[in-house]
């Protein structure tokens, strides 16, 4: 019987779907502000537990207040924390919270905090991204089972006050917080309506916007939060995030006139653009690296000599202004030059043929006995091209390169397994040094794709990651990375450019390194 | 079939056909650039007396891409034509032939297999195999041989009534001998005119595979990759789209053309027969 | 007569089973997994998720599991799109796709047809000789260039229609049109043919000796002929536009099954590919069947022959 219900449930619901495509018109008046945005891809969910992807990331933005937030230009600014304090040995951080309201009119709590950061850990979420706070007391535990979310390092004083608990001094903690992992959920909500409290009739959020509507692959529909507690200044009445996974087809919707704003667009198109639309056109450089890594464990590539030669051989410059051609910019570090209180001892520098032979050949390589090796990258016609590009300089030295492209899922599963020569690899994210640097720990698991070791690296990292002092934390930071690169086990080599187009009509939106672009600050003239 | 020589789109079709394969084989060798050769000075540049279509956006030349490109896309279509047509003509001799049961259920496999939408199967192919191109298209071979097996079977069912089969039955000849010696090379004809029909549908397929982003790997290229690279740039560099799109067109053109000629050919005389 | 459409109808099933079955073992064989990506997960959430979605499970677990729950309908939550089951991913999807394939075999019909019979009325003039032209080069061009140059043009430029997503009827017109292309080339050659036939015929050679006007001809006599080759070929166009409607979809961002089909299969979204096969298959299969009846009922002969070769 259930499951005649639950069928004749699914017939009535393809018989709303026809109905609702042929009469599917304009519904929104001239009275609200729209804003459509061109997505990359479609949302694969609203839940901030378990959301993996960026572009949820930016919808999820708009509809959640976390402890912290970000500015109009991509600063942190207090968000649902007016504000904090860390104790002297940075392990407790206390929180006091701003008066603030869900949108269904109750008000925040701490511990509805309390709630969320338990039902993010706790293993039957499953939330792919939990390990993002696993420097919370006991967070690793309680996300293997181990412990009961109860015993989580996270705990609420009273209504206004949060203190969380650390296993290890994390300075960067108010940036760690602003990713949705670290967003309230509504505790009575979710508890209410379990799974499907993410479905818009259900939905209840605390940011700017709540959601109105979402038709998968076509629409995710924000409207106003009317309880949201700076909701005079937010101008915008809603926002249509729109899935539009090809870069031409969103291209030629922003052309047409049918969306505001998309965050990518054929590069070849940006010389013409300047020229035709001027105003329109935003580069800007992400907090990101993008680097080659050699597989240690290849039978070329245990010898530093041959891995140092490959990296002498590419020219970052030509790859940026010949192929690239967005002012991505050329960078030796892996930590992205835009990091601010880091600089890093890497110099960047153009290629050095010369001394590239010369290493190859002391390692063994020449005419007769030629390097072979295969170079892997993500399916795309941009990496194409810089893969290309860069198996070209390689060849000059007289290296058999064999290309190998895959899918993206099919390329990590590959690295994940070490099933590779040297491939692309990409990082993006924060803006502190660490996140980039830690790639290169033994003891980071999987994302160590060419499974690098060195105990004195290891050494500083560890101790750089017990160092509560900001500035002596960078400074052995630096000292790590110069000794880890030293050693070429990976390539670094520039950081991404986003290209954006953005209707003029729109104030509000800046181009900035983690391209954040809050609606709430945005308005249309 | 002699009236087929005095078919002016025909012979128009072959001539073109006979110059585009001719160029894409030979082609490569004349060009001054090799297909694999970046040129730093000229990346995404348009057409000019040094790069004669111009060149792609890691700088390499596009006419020696677009030639190589017609070896792959031409080779792959020939692959898969070949693949079917290996399976596709003793599954519908044998069927044929030996009638019955056997007959009654190797039809239904081929009926089954006809509710399979194609293009699924080349996509549940591409993620399976997608890391080998070459084996992405035996199997789009192996999957689109029906056609070309309901053709012979029907042919057999009209040649093994032949007095020459009968003749060789009376003189005790084995079945494998009667098929492989009197029915095959009476249905290859007809078989190999429906196989020249696989071929543009091949080819749209990789071009649609390419447009994903799977499939040949580079340096080498295709027909599809150079054209779905190209719709990416059409705005700036139209001729990244223009040159190879006009040699994938022109070629299915007059493959189309060939293949509908013989076919009606074929079909006329077979029932005048 | 019953016997047959059991039979049929047997085969049918079994047919259907062994696809989805294939299809099912198939998926998992493929490299890359659903939650493979540029972050590695940590071990302990890495089995989280494998736990949630008995993807932990021995294989022929997974399987008995899937096919019972097909029983009752329940294709599961979808492992990619987590706030959507795949049924109602199913249902979003279907409309879209299924008004995409009526728009696009009605364009192709009326235009095929037209350009067929006007150029057998026209037969071997020069402007036959164009239209057949046209219609090669419909059948030749590649959807991944049609789709963008009608963008380019009719929406970017003219600033007619949308140039894609789903927001009005109109967002239908290109992508149908795209669609429509190679099939009303492919109708319009066979209509072209078959009027041809007619023609020659004794009846129509009759008639026309009686003098009766040239539509009177067209519509009464050459047409309802040219158009029997046509009803055999919609068996195979529906196939044809379910495979166009993938291309389509992905090039016009339309938000159609088949686009959650690729999406899938890319994204290694195991229950959603798996509900894709399971709907496709099922109208394919469902439509083949009643063709089959349809036939039945129509032409005895199938039956004889049919009983011919099980003798």
């Amino acid at each position: 019987m259930k499951h005649n219900r639950k069928f004749a449930q699914n017939c009535r619901r393809f018989t709303l779907a026809v109905i609702w495509v042929f009469s599917s018109t304009c519904i929104v008046g001239d009275e609200t502000r729209v804003l459509r945005i061109g997505s990359p891809g479609d949302p694969q969910t609203l839940d901030p537990h378990r959301y993996t992807l960026n572009l949820e990331e930016h919808i999820l933005k708009d509809m959640f207040l976390g402890l912290t937030a970000m500015d109009a230009k991509g600063s942190i600014v207090p968000g649902s924390a007016k504000s904090w304090q860390t104790s002297s040995d940075g392990l407790t951080w206390t929180f006091h919270l701003r008066e603030n309201y869900w949108s269904d009119g109750t008000p925040v709590r701490a511990e509805d905090f309390v709630f969320s950061l338990r039902r993010l850990l706790a293993p039957e979420t499953a939330a792919p991204l939990a390990f993002f706070l696993y420097v919370l007391e006991n967070a690793r535990d309680v996300n293997s089972g181990v412990k009961q979310p109860s015993e989580l390092g996270v705990s609420a004083p009273d209504d206004a006050t949060l203190v969380m608990q650390l296993e290890k001094p994390f300075p960067y903690l108010p940036e760690r917080l602003f990713y949705p992992t670290g967003f309230p959920l509504p505790a009575h909500v979710v508890k209410e309506y379990g799974r499907d409290w993410v479905k818009p009739e259900n939905w209840v959020s605390n940011g700017a916007y709540q959601l109105a509507d979402w038709k998968p692959q076509q629409a995710v529909a924000l409207t106003k939060n009317p309880h949201f507690f700076d909701h005079e200044h937010v101008a915008i009445d809603r926002v249509e995030y729109v899935p539009v996974a090809d870069s031409l087809a969103s291209f030629h919707r922003y052309l047409a006139d049918e969306l505001d704003i998309i965050g990518d667009f054929p590069a070849g198109e940006l010389e013409s653009l300047r020229k035709s639309h001027a105003e329109h056109v935003h580069l800007s450089p992400l907090l990101s690296t993008m680097y080659l890594v050699f597989n240690v464990s290849t039978s070329q590539f245990t010898d530093a000599r041959v891995r140092e030669a490959l990296a002498l051989a590419i020219d970052r410059q030509k790859l940026t202004q010949h192929i690239l051609r967005s002012g991505e910019i050329p960078n030796a570090s892996i930590v992205p030059p835009i990091v601010e209180g880091y600089s890093s001892l890497i110099e960047t520098e153009g290629a050095n043929l010369e001394q590239s032979r010369a290493l190859l050949k002391e390692a063994g390589f020449g005419k007769e006995n030629p390097l072979k090796l295969t170079l892997r990258y993500v399916t795309g016609a941009e990496n194409k091209r810089v893969y290309v590009a860069i198996a070209a300089m390689w060849q000059e030295l007289g290296v058999d390169v064999t290309l190998h492209h895959a899918e993206l899922k099919v390329h990590f599963s590959d690295l994940g397994a070490g099933e590779f020569e040297v491939a692309q690899a990409g990082w993006f994210g924060e803006g502190n040094p660490e996140h980039y640097i830690e790639l290169l720990w033994s003891k980071i698991g999987g994302i160590n794709y060419g499974r690098y070791e060195s105990a004195d690296f290891d050494r500083l990292l560890e101790e750089a990651k017990n160092t509560v002092d900001s500035i002596e934390r960078a400074s052995i930071l630096q000292q790590a990375e110069a000794l880890a690169l030293r050693d070429f086990p990976v390539v670094p080599l520039y950081s991404v450019t986003i290209r954006s187009l953005v209707n003029p009509r729109i104030s509000g939106w800046y181009p900035n390194p983690r391209n954040s672009h809050a609606v709430r600050y945005m308005s249309l003239n | 079939m002699k009236r087929l020589w005095h078919d002016k789109s025909l012979f128009l079709a072959s001539v073109t056909l006979i110059c585009v394969v001719l160029l894409v084989l030979v082609g490569p060798l004349l060009a001054p650039w090799s297909y694999e050769v970046v040129d730093w000075n000229a990346v995404n540049a348009p057409p000019s007396a040094d790069h004669w279509f111009g060149t792609d956006g890691a700088g390499r030349d596009l006419f020696a891409r677009t030639l190589v490109g017609g070896q792959v896309s031409l080779g792959i279509a020939i692959l898969a034509t070949c693949v079917s047509f290996a399976i596709g003509v003793p599954w519908g001799a044998i069927a044929g032939y030996v009638g019955g049961r056997t007959d009654q259920l190797m039809m239904r496999v081929v009926d089954g297999m006809y509710s399979v939408p194609f293009i699924l199967v080349v996509i549940l192919l591409v993620v399976l195999v997608g890391r080998n191109a070459y084996l992405l298209f035996v199997g789009i071979g192996a999957v689109s041989w029906l056609d070309i097996s309901r053709i012979v079977r029907g042919q057999t069912l009209v040649v093994r009534t032949g007095q020459f089969v009968q003749a060789a039955r009376g003189l005790g000849a084995s079945r494998p001998w009667i098929v492989w010696r009197h029915i095959l090379p009476n249905v290859v004809g007809i078989a190999f005119v429906y196989a020249t029909l696989t071929i543009p549908g091949v080819i749209i397929a990789e071009s649609f595979i390419s447009f994903l982003g799977l499939g040949i790997q580079e340096p080498q290229t295709s027909w599809g990759v150079l054209v779905s690279d190209g719709t990416k740039e059409m705005h700036s560099s139209p001729w990244q789209l223009a040159f190879p799109a006009a040699f994938l067109v022109i070629t299915l053109v007059c493959v189309n053309v060939i293949g509908d000629k013989f076919r009606d050919a074929i079909t006329v005389s077979s029932i005048r027969r | 007569m019953s016997i047959y459409v059991f039979k049929r109808a047997a085969f049918t099933l079994v047919t259907f089973v062994v696809v989805v079955s294939a299809t099912f073992f198939l998926l998992r064989i493929a490299p890359g997994g659903p939650f493979d990506s540029e972050r590695q997960l940590p071990p302990e959430v890495e089995a989280n998720l494998l736990a949630a979605y008995h993807l932990d499970e021995p294989l022929y677990l997974q399987y008995l599991r899937y096919m019972g729950n097909l029983v009752r309908f329940d294709l599961g939550p979808s492992i990619k799109q987590h706030d959507f089951t795949v049924s109602e991913l199913i249902a979003a999807g279907l409309p879209v796709s299924l008004c995409l394939g009526a728009l696009a075999l009605l364009i192709a019909l009326t235009t095929g047809v037209a350009i067929g019979s006007f150029a057998a009325f026209r037969h071997n003039s020069w402007l036959d000789r164009c239209l057949s032209a046209t219609t090669t080069l419909g059948l030749a061009l590649p959807p991944i260039v049609t789709g963008p140059l009608l963008v380019l043009l009719f929406a970017v430029s003219l600033r007619w229609l949308p140039a894609g997503g789903l927001d009005s009827y109109l967002s239908f017109v290109l992508p149908s049109v795209a669609l429509a292309l190679p099939l009303a080339a492919a109708i319009a050659k066979l209509v072209r043919g078959a009027c041809i036939e007619v023609m020659d015929q004794p009846h129509v050679t009759t008639a026309k000796a009686k003098g009766i006007s040239n539509v009177r001809l067209a519509f009464h006599h050459v047409l309802p002929a040219g158009m029997i080759p046509i009803l055999s070929f919609l068996g195979p166009a529906s196939a044809a536009l379910l495979v166009g409607s993938l291309v389509i979809e992905e090039v016009f961002a339309l938000p159609g099954l088949g686009r959650y089909f690729v999406q899938g299969a890319l994204n290694r979204d195991y229950t959603l590919v798996m509900g894709g096969v399971v709907v496709y298959a099922l109208l394919i299969l469902i439509l083949n069947f009643v063709v089959d009846l349809v036939y039945v009922r129509l032409d005895p002969r199938i039956r004889i022959e049919d009983q011919a070769a099980a003798s």
